[in-house]
């Protein structure tokens, strides 16, 4: 148990620090410029030192995210099963759906301000935008990939589509499910900074860096860097945590004891 | 005087070109032990789907207790050689599948459930995922699953088949002490000339191109059953007769 929690935790961190080890050796070693690229303390103390500044645009980012991801997900999910279970919906909106993630979504930005305005709704459009894609695309295959004996067992109970689609089809299709998810988790935050650097007035975290930018701050540009990377990271982690915690069966042999109505007497 | 229970009249399926199964007219007795024996398609599992109403035959109808069932399903108990317990449900929650896809689980059946795993030798793993079951004890659960289905007639596709010899034989003790005091009617698809005999009332054999019941044979071998039963000269003459009829010649 504890080597497992030292290479799932100790080694992602260790390799962490080494990306930061090399970046202050190659700054040192080549005698790189402060304006060019600062060393990793700098980048650190540009965003402490502003921390008051910063948290409430790291709240705003983190708040688009949020908003746009699990409307993201839910549309996708919808999606992938409407598509799974109706063919004819299926061909129409897969060349849709093709299409509108080969729009650049940059490009799609202004458009969407001209819409929208400049408030947190295109930004939430935007990230809902590319989280959607990579789960329809795995709730899809992995609807499409369910057992057809398993299927045909719950056909023979005289299993209804709905109990069957709820007990045997959402569960067995979880993990690409959260592939998806985990995908679109990453990508989120991009979809998020993209928005405010094409639609915001006033305060955001990507007009921060904007600033700190035109001011020649490298310190500031590489420090909310970070901060908008660490966002994503921590994002995709609460949907790895969600996962392993709704998938219990993955790694564990025996159930957890579980609060049950009406549970009557231990079980063994 | 036993009762039918199960009822095959003129019961055919043909595929494209292909004729899985012959019109077939089949009475299964209620409480008996049916083996249907026979090489890969010779129609048995289109037999079974057929039975199981996932297939609606040709023409021909299938009756359970007087009643047609042809083409509907929900009517009989059903379980393949791949034991299709979920992963993400423990051995309980398994056994409760068909409440659960068809209505609420009650505590009544959580309670039968934990009763039928704990007098069949499985109640320590109640709270166990199948991940960490064996092949013998998966086939175990999945058999209880669909005992607690209280369908008289259990479908049984051979349901040892990826079992390694020892376990099987383990197995098929099991199910024979099962079946006796459950008082369920079985009808069980084995390739194993074998296991058809050591099970069984009655034995039916099938034949491919087209699927077919080549003969319908008495099993005349005294129950209980054991490792001896395999050793009688009864069981050598129904077995030598059996594969002459698969094999045709002198067998």
């Amino acid at each position: 148990m504890r080597r497992r929690v030292l290479l799932n935790v100790g080694v992602p961190i260790l390799s962490l620090l080494l990306v930061l080890g090399l970046w202050q050796l190659i700054v040192v070693g080549f005698h790189v410029a402060s304006y060019v690229a600062p060393r990793p303390r700098e980048a650190i103390t540009s965003v402490t030192s502003q921390w008051s500044t910063l948290w409430p645009l790291i709240l705003g980012t983190i708040r688009e995210t949020i908003y746009g991801y699990v409307i993201g997900a839910a549309l996708g999910f919808a999606l992938g099963v409407v598509m799974a279970k109706v063919a004819v919906i299926q061909r129409l909106i897969y060349p849709v759906i093709l299409v509108s993630q080969a729009v650049p979504v940059i490009a799609l930005a202004p458009v969407l301000v001209i819409i929208l305005g400049f408030g947190i709704v295109p930004k939430i459009v935007i990230v809902t935008w590319i989280v959607f894609f990579p789960v329809t695309v795995n709730v899809l295959d992995g609807l499409g990939h369910v057992d057809p004996d398993l299927k045909n067992l719950a056909r023979v109970y005289g299993a209804s589509r709905w109990r069957t689609f709820v007990h045997i089809e959402v569960p067995a299709s979880t993990t690409p499910l959260f592939s998806g998810l985990k995908i679109g988790a990453i990508y989120a935050v991009t979809g998020a900074i993209i928005g405010e650097l094409a639609a915001s007035e006033g305060n955001s975290l990507a007009l921060y860096q904007e600033h700190a930018n035109s001011n020649l701050n490298t310190a500031a540009v590489y420090g909310t860097t970070m901060v908008m990377t660490l966002i994503g990271i921590a994002w995709f982690l609460l949907v790895v945590g969600l996962e392993v915690w709704s998938t219990p069966w993955q790694r564990r042999s025996v159930a957890r004891r579980r609060w049950r109505r009406g549970a009557d007497g231990p079980a063994e | 005087m036993p009762t039918t229970l199960l009822e095959l009249r003129e019961v055919g399926k043909t595929f494209a070109d292909t004729v899985a199964l012959a019109p077939t007219s089949l009475a299964v007795e209620e409480g008996s032990f049916v083996a249907i024996v026979g090489p890969s398609g010779c129609g048995k599992s289109t037999l079974f789907n057929v039975i199981a109403g996932l297939l609606a035959p040709d023409g021909g109808q299938v009756a359970l207790r007087g009643s047609t069932i042809t083409a509907t399903t929900g009517h009989v108990g059903y379980m393949l050689q791949k034991d299709l317990l979920v992963p993400w449900r423990t051995v309980e929650d398994n056994i409760t599948m068909a409440a659960r896809l068809t209505r609420r689980v009650t505590d009544e059946d959580r309670a039968e459930a934990r009763r039928v795993a704990r007098q069949y030798g499985l109640g320590e793993f109640l709270r166990h995922y199948p991940r960490a079951l064996s092949g013998g004890m998966r086939q175990r659960v999945a058999f209880m699953r669909t005992l607690v289905t209280h369908q008289e007639l259990l479908l049984l596709d051979e349901p040892f088949g990826a079992l390694d010899a020892q376990t099987r034989l383990e197995m098929q003790e099991w199910l024979l002490r099962v079946w006796k005091d459950t008082g369920r009617t079985v009808l069980f698809i084995t390739h194993d000339v074998d296991e058809s005999i050591f099970l069984s009332d009655r034995i039916v054999v099938m034949s491919p191109r087209p699927g077919r019941v080549v003969a319908d044979l008495a099993n005349p071998l005294s129950r209980p059953r054991g490792i001896h039963t395999l050793l009688e000269p009864d069981f050598i003459a129904l077995k030598a007769k059996v594969l002459g009829l698969l094999h045709g010649g002198d067998g």
